[in-house]
């Protein structure tokens, strides 16, 4: 069973990988677009908890971490096994969150994990909040939009039922 | 084989996560302090034999989106060619591209590699770019990568038949530039990720609309080639001192085909680079 767990889970992570690279792209508009690997971490720390959702966590980091400038290696890992972990305190096995609270879920992670991710790499303060108000911010309205999407799908009727939708 | 995964697993899992927590955090946090020959070495690897081959195989989805896009302007180009007596406007066209790029090989003498981009970093600043030649096909680290529009940036890691391209706006890549109206030499480079900036002397008096080019100081990039126009010009820490954002003329994620010019660094840049 588990390892079934771990075989869908990477696939679900190749799709969200996919999207981000095909559909992310063509879905951007004045250059801001979703980011479906951080839906997908969400999502995976809320259904199975702080330890599986730091391993993808860091997993996706890492893979991300490949394509960025060398001398930051590690920053994505870092932040984004944090957003897993702490995500992750949020399981779906003793606390039931409803499709909004979700969504405040994945805002205030987007947030946490592009702070951590932007003191790691120790970009100066002004570069930051110029890339805060141009690029975390919508991003992160537009990745909540997706995410509400993600979520109310694969809630699927029990979910419609949960959310109250 | 299956125990001991599960013994793993239930390790990691124990105390609420904790132990992964930690040791995820304690891998990510060696890899920020690791040198940067290692952190390359760590990239290098991963790259070479796990994501340069998945990232082929997503470029074919991509391929799969242009090919249809391709088919319906070519039935489009299909139909008004029919209306037409002749089929001069198109290969007029042609051999006006042709010529665009026999002169621009002809300007610096190199020979030029024609490559296709197959895939770019997942994440949300493009700051790479992954083009489908090669060693093979006689690419080099670091020899300059442009498009008919202008400069894209060089190459940084090369396997067989893939290599890797940082673009402009890469932080780490910062490039000798010359404004073609008042022939002062500044440099360029992208703090963020996404926008580029230009330090250029005050006393030159280059203004927004103004031109630059590549300078050919910097040993890498053949002087001429050109980079963007600047935007506007603002003031820097040092009043000697012009900061400039500048537009590049190449629009990075929108590049699907892309020139590299089989030029090595200097002399004296390659002994640089070999210490």
């Amino acid at each position: 069973m588990i390892k079934f767990k771990w075989i869908k889970l990477f696939l679900i992570y190749l799709l969200a990988f996919v999207l981000q690279t095909t559909v992310g792209d063509w879905l951007q508009i004045f250059g801001v677009g979703p980011d479906f690997v951080v839906i997908f971490i969400v999502a995976v720390a809320i259904k199975y908890g702080p330890a599986t959702g730091c391993f993808w966590g860091f997993f996706a980091g890492f893979a991300q971490d490949m394509y960025a400038p060398v001398e930051w290696l590690g920053a994505h890992s870092i932040a984004m096994t944090v957003l897993g972990f702490v995500v992750g305190q949020l399981e779906e096995r003793f606390l039931t969150l409803n499709l909004p609270a979700k969504m405040a879920v994945l805002a205030i992670g987007f947030f946490v994990c592009d702070m951590i991710y932007f003191l790691l790499t120790g970009l100066q303060k002004d570069v930051v909040t110029n890339l805060f108000f141009s690029k975390t911010l919508p991003e992160c309205a537009y990745t909540v939009v997706v995410g509400a999407v993600v979520f109310y799908l694969s809630a699927g009727k029990a979910g419609k039922k949960k959310h109250g939708v | 084989m299956f125990r001991a995964f599960r013994f793993i697993v239930d390790l990691f899992t124990q105390r609420h996560g904790i132990i992964a927590f930690v040791f995820f955090l304690l891998v990510g946090l060696l890899m920020r302090q690791a040198p940067n020959v290692v952190k390359e070495n760590i990239v290098s690897s991963v790259l070479g034999t796990v994501l340069y081959p998945a990232q082929m195989a997503l470029s074919s989805l991509n391929a799969y989106r242009s090919i249809v896009a391709e088919n319906e302007q070519l039935k489009q180009e299909n139909a008004r060619l029919r209306q037409e007596t002749y089929y001069a406007s198109e290969g007029l066209q042609e051999l006006t591209r042709l010529h665009a790029l026999v002169r621009f090989d002809d300007k610096w003498g190199y020979p030029i590699v024609t490559a296709r981009v197959v895939g770019h970093n997942p994440g949300r600043f493009l700051t790479t770019l992954i083009i489908n030649r090669g060693t093979h096909h006689g690419v080099k680290e670091n020899m300059p990568v442009f498009s008919m529009n202008g400069l894209v940036g060089k190459v940084t890691k090369v396997s067989y038949a893939y290599s890797r391209v940082q673009l402009l706006v890469d932080p780490n890549l910062k490039l000798s530039v010359l404004e073609r109206r008042t022939r002062v030499v500044g440099f360029l480079e992208s703090v963020d990720g996404r926008t580029l900036m230009a330090m250029v002397p005050t006393h030159a008096g280059v203004k927004a609309g103004d031109t630059l080019i590549t300078s050919g100081l910097g040993g890498i990039f053949p002087k001429g080639i050109p980079v963007g126009t600047v935007k506007s010009v603002g003031q820097a820490d040092l009043d000697v001192m012009r900061q400039m954002n500048v537009v590049p003329f190449q629009e990075f994620s929108s590049l699907e085909e892309v020139f590299v010019m089989e030029k090595e660094p200097d002399w004296i840049i390659r002994e640089l680079l070999d210490d």
